[in-house]
């Protein structure tokens, strides 16, 4: 049996799919940032899969250029969260309701 | 032997992140998702892209999940209180349902052949990304370190005020 572009395109579907779940379905915004990583994973197993089937390794820099915008969401992201965790005492998302009233 | 591999990573892969998902301890989401990073890490390297593959154990299993441990052990407290039980009485599976049904209806006629085209010699190799990054993607590179350079110093600026947001 050979594995072909739409196996790796099946498995990172997959995966996006966890990952948006977990997003959606967590209220820790820890794990929801966890999702959002899952996700960015996905993406580059796509970028990386067409690469390898038009034989053309411009995939390749954008999957380096994720892996920057990957640490920098990360970054900020847990910077914001301590920010909000030094006000609120919390980082469940239910708790994060001060715009609503 | 391709396919052996393929369905072992992409089993761990897949596994790991479900794992991550749906554990009740953040630290143990991320040590998950340590697990199915190094495992996607096996899914580059089948790809003929070993560059990306350590790349990914450096960055991703490395740099980006130990920033993540950093923060769920300084902030990991009374926080996760009956967070699971609510799961249940949310919408969310609409949206991820709707795109899994899209998923199955794309798959049913899909063809599940295997690559037409060998790798080209040299690819996926160091000196290659290295000559498109520095040439034909050189504002993209640019672009890159302007972006880790806006996300050190909103780092610096959100987390560094001790009485929460800096405005």
């Amino acid at each position: 049996m050979v594995i072909g572009l739409n196996h790796y395109l099946i498995l990172a579907a997959a995966l996006f799919l966890t990952g948006a779940a977990g997003v959606l379905a967590r209220r820790n915004t820890l794990i929801m940032l966890m999702g959002v990583e899952i996700m960015l994973c996905s993406v580059n197993i796509v970028f990386a899969a067409y690469s390898r089937a038009l034989g053309d390794m411009s995939g390749h820099v954008f999957v380096i250029m994720n892996f920057a915008i990957a640490a920098a969401e990360a970054a900020i992201g847990l910077a914001i969260l301590v920010a909000i965790y030094r006000i609120k005492r919390s980082v469940n998302a239910d708790e994060l309701n001060s715009l609503k009233e | 032997m391709e396919a052996v591999l393929f369905y072992l990573f992409g089993a761990l892969l897949l596994g790991g992140a479900i794992a991550a998902m749906t554990s009740r301890s953040a630290v143990a989401a991320v040590v998950w998702l340590i697990f199915a990073f190094v495992n996607a890490a096996g899914i580059y390297a089948l790809l003929a892209a070993p560059v990306l593959a350590i790349l990914q154990i450096l960055i991703y299993a490395g740099a980006i999940m130990v920033l993540f441990l950093f923060v769920v052990m300084m902030l990991q407290g009374p926080t996760l209180k009956s967070e699971l039980k609510s799961i249940g009485d949310r919408k969310w599976w609409l949206p991820v349902g709707a795109v899994l049904v899209a998923l199955l209806n794309w798959m049913h006629g899909v063809s599940l052949e295997g690559f037409t085209n060998d790798a080209p010699a040299g690819f996926g190799e160091i000196k290659g990304v290295a000559e498109l990054l520095l040439n034909k993607y050189m504002i993209t590179f640019e672009m890159i370190s302007l972006v880790l350079l806006v996300a050190i110093i909103g780092a610096v600026a959100l987390a560094s005020n001790k009485k929460g947001m800096p405005w």
